[in-house]
């Protein structure tokens, strides 16, 4: 194990050097797509914090994601001279107040009756959206004029593809990051125990519902903040970041790419993006192609492609230690 | 090491592919439709309309001495989808002209696009007033009517042959809002004694029309006004006249021959009245010309929504050709103001919000046509450009930002 150490820490070294000198080496089209991929990086992680960890199915990821794009659109709009920065805030206060009263009111209830109340709770978002005309733009949904970010020391044109993607890239990557230090914390510890045995967990002291609440605010309002971006990458925000279609994305990518460990959705969400992407100049039934992925996936690979590139590296390892 | 050189082999090998730059004696046009879904019709006509116009510039040369290429792609109806394939078609395929008709959301998403990486866009069904009014922007250009002049055509003509007993149905969404305001509003202004005595607004995609044709039979309206399409209108039609309602219909799309077809009741659509920038019936030897030349091409007639699109299009290979580039910019100005003499009359592309003003045509459903067996429209008149324009003040468009 003490071998293998330095190893991944070359390769995270690797992988971030990449992802700085993305923007020099990558055409325009291809650097959105990953621009793109690290704001659905963050939101499968989040919702992976309550699938993976916690073992809470959730049907309404996508209310909070939703909320934080029309926040982010709406704020920019109505409040003149607000800065992006400031929207993004708002828009993640915003959805983290949702995550407040809509987890309070699903406090009680576990499993399935969760999954559902949680497919309810956006199915109203959704219908909050398109009958709010005059606020949420309804079908139409709402263009934004983006204010350039004066940093002091540099002005980003969030209009601009490396611009926009360094920003995504720092703040999202600092969530991520966040992400990762959480699950490592009691607190994280705590949510692990719950997914085990929850039973067990209160007859120690524990009060569940209090982590479980937590935890559902906190994941809300990082899906929030991962919506703020994607309006912010558009230009735009339509009823697509609350519908359906988009908590079925998320759990989608999660699944691809495996709920065992931290990295799979973050996998996910990049293969998701490159296959659709790829997949859509073949055909326009790629839906179909990317059901029937996910179909072989949970059959066949039940741990994502996390858990297929695990055993590839335990096979290899295996094979290099017999003679 | 061998690792190492592996891969970045690949990552050189996966940019040439990506950037795989193609040479330009081509204009591309992507044409932005539902192609998959329940709107496929609607995007498969318009598509027709296009690509019949492509044909037929292409046939003379092209323009400028470029072929025109038309691209099309499935909007799927879902603007993050729309822009999504649209971004990629800029970023990659350098495409820099884009239409569509179909979806007021999906033009919402486009105009922002557009202006950000400053394309152009035209719409040739997207009847929003708010596109060309307060959304307005110096990449999007629409040459249909909005549903302002659509509206006012309407109102002209029930204004003219003296209605007094009015009654407004619409879906229940902005487009039906919209329309049933500036039909009143015009009524109004035309013929003060005329009365609006019922309005019902349904929800989309409604099944049973009963209840409304009950509420529209005991207001004793002598004429119905309806933006509806598609089902809604299919529907109602279909419905009314079994339940006993005898006024007519003074509707948007009643001249769409599968919507007649479907209703399979002759006697329920003839005797209503359809306005629209285009029908088979304009007369005019440019129009007879064009349904010559698609039917031979095709074996159908360019009905409404092709013919729409097709003299969009030709309208927009005219501003340029008057450019002599396909630069976005030069195209901007050279439209802005230009006159075209098409199929369906003069068209004019007014610089203040980028509305074309042309007349609307109003045509009586009939029993014989030289079209179809079922009812279809027959002769067209036109109501002046005029009479339907709405002045630049009032249209909330507050000019177009320098760029």
């Amino acid at each position: 194990m003490k071998t293998l150490r330095p190893q991944i820490m070359a390769w995270v070294i690797a992988a971030v050097l990449a992802l700085l000198a993305a923007p020099y080496l990558l055409p325009p089209y291809q650097l959105r797509l990953v621009t793109e991929a690290v704001i659905f990086s963050l939101y499968a992680v989040s919702y992976n914090l309550l699938l993976g960890y916690a073992g809470l199915l959730s049907f309404g990821h996508a209310m909070f994601f939703g909320v934080g794009a029309f926040t982010t659109a709406v704020a920019l709009n109505q409040i003149g001279g607000l800065s992006i920065m400031a929207a993004v805030g708002l828009a993640t206060l915003a959805t983290l107040l949702v995550g407040l009263v809509v987890g309070l009111l699903l406090l009680r209830v576990k499993g399935t009756p969760f999954a559902l109340l949680t497919l309810a709770f956006n199915a109203l978002f959704f219908a909050i959206g398109v009958k709010w005309h005059t606020v949420t733009g309804g079908d139409d949904g709402l263009n934004i004029a983006l204010p350039k970010l004066n940093l002091g020391l540099a002005v980003l044109d969030p209009g601009n593809g490396p611009d926009i993607y360094y920003l995504t890239l720092i703040i999202l990557g600092g969530a991520l990051l966040f992400c990762w230090r959480f699950t490592r914390t009691a607190m994280g510890h705590s949510v692990l125990l719950l997914r085990e045995n929850e039973e067990r967990m209160r007859f120690l002291g524990y009060n569940t519902n209090i982590t479980r609440l937590i935890l559902f605010v906190f994941t809300g309002a990082l899906a929030g903040l991962a919506g703020s971006f994607y309006t912010i990458l558009n230009s735009f925000v339509s009823l697509d970041a609350v519908s359906i279609d988009m908590t079925t994305k998320v759990l989608l990518m999660t699944f691809l790419g495996g709920t065992g460990t931290f990295l799979g959705p973050v996998l996910g969400s990049f293969f998701y993006t490159y296959v659709q992407d790829f997949l859509s100049n073949l055909t326009d039934n790629w839906p179909l192609i990317m059901g029937v992925i996910f179909i072989v996936m949970v059959m066949f690979a039940p741990g994502g492609l996390s858990g297929l590139g695990q055993t590839l590296a335990a096979r290899l390892a295996r094979a290099k230690t017999t003679p | 090491m061998r690792k190492f050189a592996i891969i970045s082999l690949a990552m050189a090998l996966g940019l040439a592919l990506a950037v795989g730059a193609q040479a330009a004696d081509t204009i591309k046009l992507a044409v932005m439709e539902p192609l998959s879904g329940n709107f496929k019709d609607i995007g498969d006509r318009y598509s027709e309309g296009v690509k019949f116009a492509a044909e037929v510039i292409n046939a003379k040369g092209g323009i400028n001495g470029k072929k025109l290429e038309v691209i099309l792609v499935d909007s799927e109806l879902n603007p993050a989808v729309a822009t999504r394939k649209a971004t990629k078609l800029i970023m990659q395929d350098d495409v820099r002209h884009f239409c569509g008709g179909t979806g007021s959301s999906v033009a919402g998403a486009m105009e922002a696009l557009n202006e950000k990486h400053n394309t152009l866009f035209f719409t040739y069904g997207m009847a929003a007033a708010s596109l060309t009014g307060d959304k307005c922007n110096r990449n999007f250009f629409r040459t249909c009517a909005s549903t302002d002049m659509q509206s006012y055509a309407l109102a002209n003509w029930v204004a003219q042959k003296g209605f007094k007993k009015v009654f407004c149905i619409a879906q229940d969404y902005s487009f039906g809002k919209e329309a049933v305001a500036a039909f009143t509003k015009k009524l109004k202004e035309l013929n003060p004694q005329a009365e609006i005595v019922g309005e019902v607004l349904h929800p989309l995609g409604t099944k049973d029309f009963a209840p409304y044709v009950s509420q529209i039979i005991s207001s004793g309206a002598e004429i119905v006004f309806t933006s509806n399409w598609g089902n809604d209108l299919t529907l109602l039609l279909k419905q009314a006249r079994p339940l006993g309602l005898k006024a007519k219909f003074a509707g948007y799309y009643l001249n769409d021959d599968l919507m007649i077809k479907a209703v399979a009741d002759d006697e329920a659509v003839i005797g209503s009245v359809s306005a629209e920038i285009y029908m088979l019936s304009i007369p005019g030897q440019a129009n007879a010309d064009f349904i010559a030349g698609f039917t031979q091409a095709n074996g159908f007639y360019p009905t409404w929504l092709r013919g729409k699109a097709y003299t969009a299009t030709m309208f927009w290979a005219e501003a340029v050709k008057k450019a002599g580039s396909d630069k976005v910019d030069d195209v901007i100005k050279a439209w802005e103001g230009l006159t075209y003499d098409g199929p369906a009359g003069k068209w004019t592309m007014r610089a203040c919000d980028h509305q074309v003003q042309q007349p609307v045509w109003i045509a009586e459903i009939v029993a014989n046509n030289p079209y179809f067996k079922h009812a279809y429209v027959g002769p067209a008149t036109m109501v002046a450009p005029e009479k339907v324009s709405v002045p630049c003040e009032e249209t909330g468009c507050k000019g177009f930002a320098k760029k």
